[in-house]
C-alpha cells in the first residue's frame, strides 16, 4: 500500500533529466526584463572589477616614469565612479534577482500545492506525510539560490572566461593554445568524477529525506513510542539513519572537494607548461617578458571561472535532484478529475440512484461491490450496515466521487455524478468521516471550515444542535479555544461533535455520516438524535454506525455483504425477515443473555 | 549581543571538544597550507627573475627546480586543503550527529505537555535547518574566519613594516566597515527570526492541509485552502525579501569601502611613490599583500550572516536541550519482575491548563480485574488513563501500582507493563507486521499472528495481498477505522503487559467482532481497563466506574450499577431496550439531570 518509507530511499532516474529544468522555463520567462538587468548588472560589475589591475600597470608603466598627476587623478577620479557604480548595482542585482527568484519559488510552490489538492487519497496513503512536505517546503526554498545567484554568477562565468581567452588569442594563439590543452584533461577527469558525484549526492538526499520522514513520524508518534517504551529500539534507528546520512554526506564531499583542488592543481600545471615554453620563446626572442608575465596572469584568471562553474555544477547536481522531486509530484498523475464537459449541479433535491454500479479499489484488488443498484428519494434517511469491511464506507466513497467506479453510473437527481464538478458536488454534501482531523484555530474557525460566511449564531445554533455547545462553553476562552495541530488537546468524542457541527452548519443537501457517532457517548449521542431529526429534514442522509441505536430510526437501512445489498428495509421489516440484520440485532440479546 | 555569541560558542565547544585531535591536526595543516600558500607568488617571482636574467650562462635545470617545485608545491597544498576539509566535514557531521542524537532523545523522554504546546514544524526544523546551520558554521565559517584573521595579520605586518603611512590609510576603511558591519548584523538578526518564522508557519500550513488531505475534500475546501496557503506563501517571500533589503542596504556599501582601498592603493599610493614617498618596490610588495586584507573584509558581511544564523539556530537547539520534562524519573526503583497489575487510585485530582479535568478519584484494582470507565464525551475518561500510564502527573493525589507510589517507579517500567490502545490509532509507515510488533521488535512471526487473531484482526489481514507484509500509511488512512482498531489492539496484546488499557478501541468494530473480542480476552490474565461507550463492552468488568465532569459519579458492579437507577441504567437502557416496542425511548440529556446525586454512597 504505502510506496515509500523512512528506511526505503526514494528511486531517482540514473541520467540528470535536464528535461525537469525545462520545466522551469514557464516559470522564468515572464522575468526577461529581470534577467536582462540582471546579467547587465553583473557584467558591468564583473568589467569594472577587472580595472584596478588594468590601472595599476597603467600607473607603474606610465604616470610613475613620467610622474603624471594628470592622469593619475583621472585614473582615481574613473576608480571612484566606478566603485560607486557597483555600489549601486549590487544593490540592484539583489533586490531584482531576488524578487525574481521570490517570486519564481512563490508560484513553483504554488502550482505544487494547487495540485496536491486535487491528488487521490491513494497518494497521501501511500507514503510518509513528511515525504511530501519538504518537497513543497524545503526542496522549493533550494531552487531560490540557484535562481537569484548561481544562474547569473554562472552567466557572468562564461562570459568572463570567453573575454579572456579572447584576450589570450589576441596576444598569441600559441600560448592559448598551450594554455587550453588542460581542458582536455579537466573534461576527462569531470567526466569522471562528475557521474560519481551526482549519485553519491543523490544517495545522500535520499538518506536525508529518509531521516526527515522519520523524524516527523517520529513527532507526531511519540506517544505510543513513550507508551511501548520503544525509545532505545528507535534511537538506534535514528542513529542508524543518522549514521547513513552522514555517510553518504562524506562520500559526497570526497569527490567534490576533489574535484575542485585537481582544478586547482591543473591550473598551476598549465601555468608550469607556459612558463616553461614561455622562456624558450623569451631566449629566442620571439615574445617579450612583459607578454609572458601578463600571459601567465591570465592563465590564473582563466581557470577561476572555471572553478566556480564545477562549483555552479555541484549546486545544480543537489538542486536538480529537488528540482526533479518537485516536478516529479507535479507530474503526479489526478486519477479524479473534472471531466472536460463537467457541468455545475443545479441545487440537489436528494433523489441518489445507484445503477448496476461495480467497483474496486485498484484495478486487479479484489471487487468491492458488483452490480449494485438502489435508488434513494430525496428526504430517505439510509443506513448502512453490514461486516467491517464489506463496503459500507466504499458506497459512500463513490457517491462523493472519492473514487471513480469500474462499471454502471451513480445519478443525484438524474444527473450523472461523472458529469458534474467535483466541487459543485462535493460542496451540496455534507461528508462527515471517520477521521475528525481538525485545523490548529480556534473551534469557531473549525466549525466555519465548511461555510466560510456563517455567522457567530449560526455557529453556535449548529454547536446545540449537536450538543456541542455546553462543552465549548466549559473551556475558559469558549468558542475562541484554540485548538492545536490535530485537535491534541480535545477527546475524540468532543472532536467528533465539533467536526459534526463543522458539517451540518453548510446545510448540505445530502448529509452522510461515516461512523461519525462512535466515539460520542450513547448520552450525548440520544440528545443528538433529536436534534438531528430535524436537521434531517428534506435532506437525504447516508448514515454508517455499528451501535443500532443509532441507526433503528433511519427510513431505511441496507445490509451490504459479500458484494452486494443483501437486505434492505425498514428495521421492523428487517427484523421480521430474520435474515442477517436480525442475527446482527440478535447478537446484542445473545450476549445479554451471557451475564 | 556579543554574550549571547559567546554562549552560543561555549554551548559549541560542548559538542566539539572531545574531537581535540581533529581540531589539533586541522590547526597543523592550516598552519602549513598558509605557508604553502606564499610558495606560488615567491616561485613565480624567482622565474620571472630568472627569465629577466640576462646572464647567457644562467642553468637551466634552475628553471626545472622551480617549475617542479611551483608543481609539487600546489600539490602538497591541495593535499592539504583537501585533507583539512575532510577533517573538518567529518567533524561537523558527527557533531550535527551528536546534536541530532542529543535532541532526539531529549524528545522520547520530554512528556505529553510538551507536545501539546510545542508545533510539529519547530521541532523538525531543529533537527533539521538549525543543526545544518551548526555544521556550516563547524565546517566553513570558523575555518574560513581563522584563514581571515591569519591573512590579516601576515598582511598587516609586511604592510606596516614597508611603509606605515599608506598602511594606516588603507585600514582608515576599516572603522567604515565595522560601522556598516554592526548595523548589518543588527538588522539581518531580526530578518532571520521572521524568515524562520515565516517558514515555520508554511510548515504548518502545508503539513496540516496535507494531514487533513480528507477533510478538505469533504468539504470541497480546495480553494479555501490555497488562500490560506497563498497567505503563508507570500508572507515567506516577503520576509525574504525583507532580507534582502536589509542586505541591500548595509552589504554593498561595505563592499565599496572595501573597493575604496584599491583606489587608495592606485590613486593615493600612486602620488606617494611619485612624490617619492614609497619605493616602486615597496609599492609593489604592496600590491602582492592588499589581498590579504581586502578578501577578508569582503568575507566580513559573509560572516556576519553566518554567525547570526548560527546563534539563533544555537539558541534554538539549546532551548529543547534544556526542556525537562514535568513528569520527572527521579528517585525511581527500577523493576526486573513485572508490576502485578494492582492499581489503587487515591484522592487523584489532575488539573488541565487550569482546567480540573478530574476531580477526587479513588478506586482500587487486582491483579487480573477488569475496570469500565463509562462517560459523557469529555468527562475525563482519557485523562485518568493518561495518569496512569504517567503521560502527565496528577496535581493532587497519589496513584500506586503494587502499592509503590507511581512516581517512584522507573518510567521504562511502568510504561513496558502497560499497554494500551488509544482512542486515536497512530499507525507508522511500516508493515502491518512490524506496526503490531512495534512494543517487541523481536516478536517472531508466529507471535505477530497469535495477537493478531486474538484481536480478531487475522482475518481481514489475510485477505490483504501482502497479507501481514502490507505496509500501512502514516495514520493508518489504508484501512477502515475499525481494521486500524484491531491492529491498534494487537499492538498493545503483544507486549504482554500486566495492565492492558483499552481506551475506546472497539467503537468502530461492529457487535459480532466486539464479542469476538471480547470472549479472546477473557481468557488474558492481565488487569483490564476498557474505556468505552457501549454497554456491551463494559457489562462483564469487576469494576464500572462512571464519569461525569470529572467526578466519579457512579461505581460497582453491572448489577449494583442497574440497582441505582441512574446515568448507567439510563444508557442501558436506550442501548438494550426493545426497539420494536419502544422506538420514542426518552432519556433527558444530562443537562437536566443532577447527576451528582445519582451516585450511590460507597
Amino acid at each position: 500500500m504505502a510506496v515509500n518509507r523512512y528506511d526505503k530511499d526514494e528511486e531517482l532516474n540514473v541520467k540528470v533529466d535536464f528535461s525537469y529544468f525545462g520545466m522551469l522555463k514557464k516559470y522564468i520567462k515572464p522575468h526577461i526584463k529581470s534577467i536582462v538587468i540582471c546579467v547587465i548588472t553583473m557584467l558591468v560589475i564583473a568589467f569594472l572589477g577587472l580595472l584596478p589591475p588594468y590601472f595599476l600597470s597603467i600607473v607603474i608603466d606610465k604616470c610613475l616614469p613620467n610622474k603624471d598627476y594628470n592622469l593619475i587623478i583621472i585614473l582615481g577620479v574613473v576608480l571612484l565612479v566606478s566603485n560607486l557604480i557597483i555600489w549601486l548595482f549590487q544593490r540592484i542585482k539583489a533586490i531584482v534577482s531576488h524578487k525574481m527568484a521570490m517570486n519564481i519559488i512563490q508560484n513553483v510552490r504554488s502550482d505544487l500545492f494547487k495540485h496536491i489538492q486535487k491528488l487521490p487519497f491513494s497518494f497521501f496513503d501511500s507514503r510518509p506525510h513528511g515525504k511530501i512536505l519538504v518537497r513543497v517546503v524545503n526542496y522549493v526554498n533550494a531552487i531560490s539560490n540557484l535562481l537569484s545567484n548561481g544562474l547569473f554568477n554562472m552567466i557572468t562565468n562564461i562570459f568572463t572566461m570567453f573575454v579572456i581567452v579572447g584576450f589570450m588569442f589576441a596576444m598569441d594563439a600559441k600560448f592559448t593554445l598551450v594554455c587550453l590543452c588542460g581542458i582536455p584533461i579537466f573534461a576527462c577527469i569531470l567526466l569522471f568524477i562528475k557521474k560519481r558525484h551526482r549519485k553519491a549526492w543523490q544517495k545522500y538526499s535520499a538518506k536525508q529525506s529518509n531521516l526527515n520522514a522519520y523524524i516527523q513520524e517520529s513527532i507526531s508518534g511519540m506517544k505510543i513510542t513513550q507508551s511501548f517504551a520503544r525509545e532505545e529500539e528507535n534511537a538506534k534507528i535514528f542513529d542508524g539513519l543518522c549514521g547513513e546520512s552522514k555517510k553518504h554526506f562524506m562520500k559526497s564531499q570526497y569527490i567534490g572537494v576533489a574535484t575542485a583542488r585537481i582544478v586547482n592543481i591543473i591550473s598551476v600545471a598549465t601555468l608550469c607548461l607556459v612558463y616553461y615554453y614561455g622562456v624558450g620563446r623569451v631566449d629566442s626572442g620571439a615574445i617579450q617578458v612583459g607578454m609572458l608575465i601578463a600571459f601567465a596572469s591570465y592563465v590564473s584568471r582563466f581557470w577561476d571561472p572555471i572553478i566556480q562553474l564545477t562549483n555552479f555544477y555541484n549546486e545544480i547536481v543537489n538542486v536538480g535532484a529537488y528540482i526533479e522531486r518537485i516536478f516529479q509530484m507535479l507530474d503526479e498523475p489526478l486519477v479524479i478529475e473534472n471531466l472536460e464537459d463537467a457541468k455545475d449541479l443545479p441545487k440537489i433535491q436528494g433523489n441518489v440512484k445507484f445503477d448496476d454500479v461495480t467497483f474496486s479499489y485498484e484495478e486487479n484488488s479484489p471487487i468491492i461491490l458488483k452490480n449494485v443498484s438502489f435508488d434513494v428519494k430525496a428526504g430517505e434517511s439510509i443506513a448502512l450496515v453490514g461486516p467491517t469491511g464489506a463496503g459500507k464506507s466504499t458506497v459512500i466513497n463513490i457517491l462523493a466521487r472519492f473514487y471513480d467506479i469500474q462499471g454502471g453510473k451513480v445519478t443525484i437527481d438524474g444527473n450523472d455524478i461523472r458529469h458534474a464538478t467535483l466541487s459543485s458536488l462535493r460542496s451540496q454534501m455534507g461528508i462527515m468521516l471517520q477521521d475528525s482531523f481538525l485545523f490548529s484555530g480556534t473551534i469557531m474557525d473549525n466549525i466555519r471550515y465548511s461555510k466560510l460566511d456563517a455567522t457567530d449564531e449560526e455557529i453556535i445554533e449548529a454547536s446545540k444542535a449537536v450538543c456541542a455547545h455546553d462543552f465549548i462553553m466549559s473551556f475558559p476562552d469558549g468558542y475562541n479555544t484554540e485548538v492545536t495541530e490535530g485537535g491534541s488537546s480535545l477527546s475524540a468524542g468532543q472532536k467528533q461533535l465539533i467536526a459534526f457541527a463543522r458539517t451540518l452548519i453548510a446545510d448540505p443537501a445530502i448529509l452522510i455520516l461515516d461512523e461519525a457517532t462512535s466515539s460520542i457517548d450513547t448520552e450525548t449521542e440520544m440528545a443528538l438524535q433529536k436534534g438531528l431529526e430535524r436537521l434531517l429534514q428534506g435532506r437525504t442522509s447516508f448514515i454508517i454506525a455499528h451501535r443500532l441505536s443509532t441507526i433503528k430510526n433511519s427510513s431505511r437501512i441496507m445490509y451490504i455483504a459479500n458484494q452486494q445489498i443483501a437486505e434492505s428495509g425498514t428495521h421492523e421489516e428487517l427484523l421480521q425477515k430474520q435474515g442477517k440484520y436480525y442475527e446482527l440485532y440478535q447478537a446484542q440479546y445473545k450476549f445479554l443473555e451471557k451475564m | 549581543m556579543w554574550g549571547v555569541f559567546m554562549n552560543a560558542l561555549k554551548w559549541l565547544w560542548g559538542y566539539v571538544k572531545k574531537y581535540k585531535i581533529s581540531m589539533f591536526s586541522v590547526l597543523i595543516v592550516t598552519a602549513l597550507f598558509i605557508v604553502t600558500a606564499f610558495v606560488i607568488p615567491i616561485v613565480t617571482g624567482e622565474i620571472v627573475g630568472y627569465i629577466t636574467n640576462e646572464n647567457p650562462n644562467k642553468n637551466q635545470s634552475d628553471l626545472f627546480f622551480y617549475i617542479g617545485l611551483m608543481l609539487g608545491g600546489v600539490i602538497f597544498k591541495e593535499i592539504l586543503v583537501y585533507t583539512r576539509a575532510m577533517l573538518l566535514e567529518n567533524m561537523s557531521q558527527n557533531t550535527i550527529k551528536n546534536i541530532r542524537t542529543n535532541l532526539y532523545g531529549k524528545l522520547q523522554s520530554l512528556d505529553c505537555s510538551y507536545f501539546d504546546k510545542t508545533r510539529k514544524g519547530d521541532i523538525m526544523s531543529r533537527l533539521t535547518m538549525d543543526a545544518d546551520t551548526v555544521r556550516i558554521v563547524i565546517a566553513s565559517t570558523i575555518p574560513n574566519l581563522i584563514d581571515s584573521l591569519f591573512f590579516i595579520c601576515v598582511g598587516f605586518v609586511v604592510m606596516f613594516g614597508t611603509n606605515a603611512l599608506l598602511t594606516l590609510l588603507l585600514l582608515s576603511m576599516a572603522p567604515f566597515i565595522a560601522v556598516l558591519a554592526y548595523f548589518l548584523s543588527k538588522y539581518v538578526k531580526r530578518t532571520f527570526v521572521d524568515i524562520r518564522e515565516s517558514n515555520a508557519e508554511l510548515n504548518t500550513v502545508v503539513a496540516e492541509n496535507i494531514s487533513g488531505n480528507r477533510v478538505v475534500k469533504a468539504y470541497a475546501r480546495e480553494e479555501f485552502e490555497i488562500e490560506k496557503f497563498e497567505k503563508k506563501n507570500k508572507k515567506y517571500s516577503n520576509a525574504h525579501m525583507s532580507y534582502v533589503y536589509t542586505w541591500a542596504k548595509y552589504a554593498p556599501p561595505m563592499i565599496f569601502f572595501v573597493h575604496m582601498t584599491n583606489f587608495i592603493f592606485i590613486f593615493v599610493g600612486g602620488i606617494l611613490v611619485i612624490n617619492q614617498k614609497i619605493s616602486i618596490a615597496d609599492f609593489t610588495v604592496f600590491n602582492g599583500c592588499l589581498w590579504c586584507i581586502t578578501s577578508p573584509m569582503m568575507a566580513v558581511g559573509d560572516f556576519i550572516n553566518q554567525f547570526q544564523q548560527f546563534n539563533a539556530s544555537s539558541l534554538k537547539i539549546r532551548h529543547l536541550e534544556e526542556e525537562e520534562p514535568l513528569v520527572k524519573n527521579n528517585n525511581v526503583q527500577k523493576r526486573d519482575t513485572g508490576l502485578t497489575g494492582k492499581i489503587q487510585f487515591k484522592n487523584v485530582t489532575f488539573a488541565y491548563e487550569g482546567d480540573r479535568v478530574l476531580k477526587n478519584i479513588n478506586f482500587s484494582a487486582n491483579p487480573g480485574d477488569t475496570i469500565a470507565i463509562i462517560g459523557p464525551t469529555g468527562s475525563g475518561k482519557s485523562s485518568l488513563i493518561n495518569l496512569l500510564a504517567r503521560f502527565y502527573d496528577p496535581t493532587y493525589g497519589t496513584i500506586y501500582l503494587d502499592d509503590v507510589n507511581l512516581k517512584n517507579i522507573d518510567l521504562k517500567t511502568v510504561h513496558q507493563n502497560i499497554a494500551s490502545a488509544m482512542q486515536d490509532v497512530f499507525l507508522f509507515s511500516d508493515t502491518i507486521k512490524n506496526n503490531i510488533a512495534y512494543g517487541a521488535p523481536n516478536a517472531t512471526y508466529e507471535d505477530v499472528i497469535r495477537v493478531a487473531k486474538l484481536a480478531d484482526a487475522h482475518d481481514f489481514i489475510s485477505k490483504l495481498e501482502d497479507g501481514y507484509d502490507t505496509m500501512v500509511g502514516e495514520r493508518g488512512v489504508g484501512l477502515s477505522g475499525g481494521q486500524r482498531q484491531r491492529i491498534s489492539l494487537a499492538r498493545a496484546l503483544l507486549k504482554n503487559p500486566s495492565i492492558l488499557v483499552l481506551d475506546d478501541t472497539t467503537s468502530a468494530l461492529d457487535m459480532e467482532t466486539e464479542f469476538s473480542i471480547q470472549e479472546n480476552l477473557k481468557l488474558a490474565k492481565q488487569t483490564k481497563i476498557i474505556i468505552a461507550h457501549r454497554i456491551s463492552s463494559v457489562k462483564n468488568a469487576d469494576l464500572i466506574l462512571v464519569l461525569n465532569q470529572g467526578n466519579l459519579v457512579e461505581w460497582g458492579t453491572h448489577d449494583e450499577l442497574m440497582a441505582l437507577d441512574g446515568y448507567y441504567k439510563g444508557v442501558f437502557e436506550h442501548q438494550f431496550g426493545d426497539f420494536t416496542k419502544a422506538p420514542k425511548y426518552h432519556i433527558q440529556h444530562p443537562a437536566f439531570v443532577d447527576l451528582t446525586n445519582a451516585g450511590g454512597e460507597k
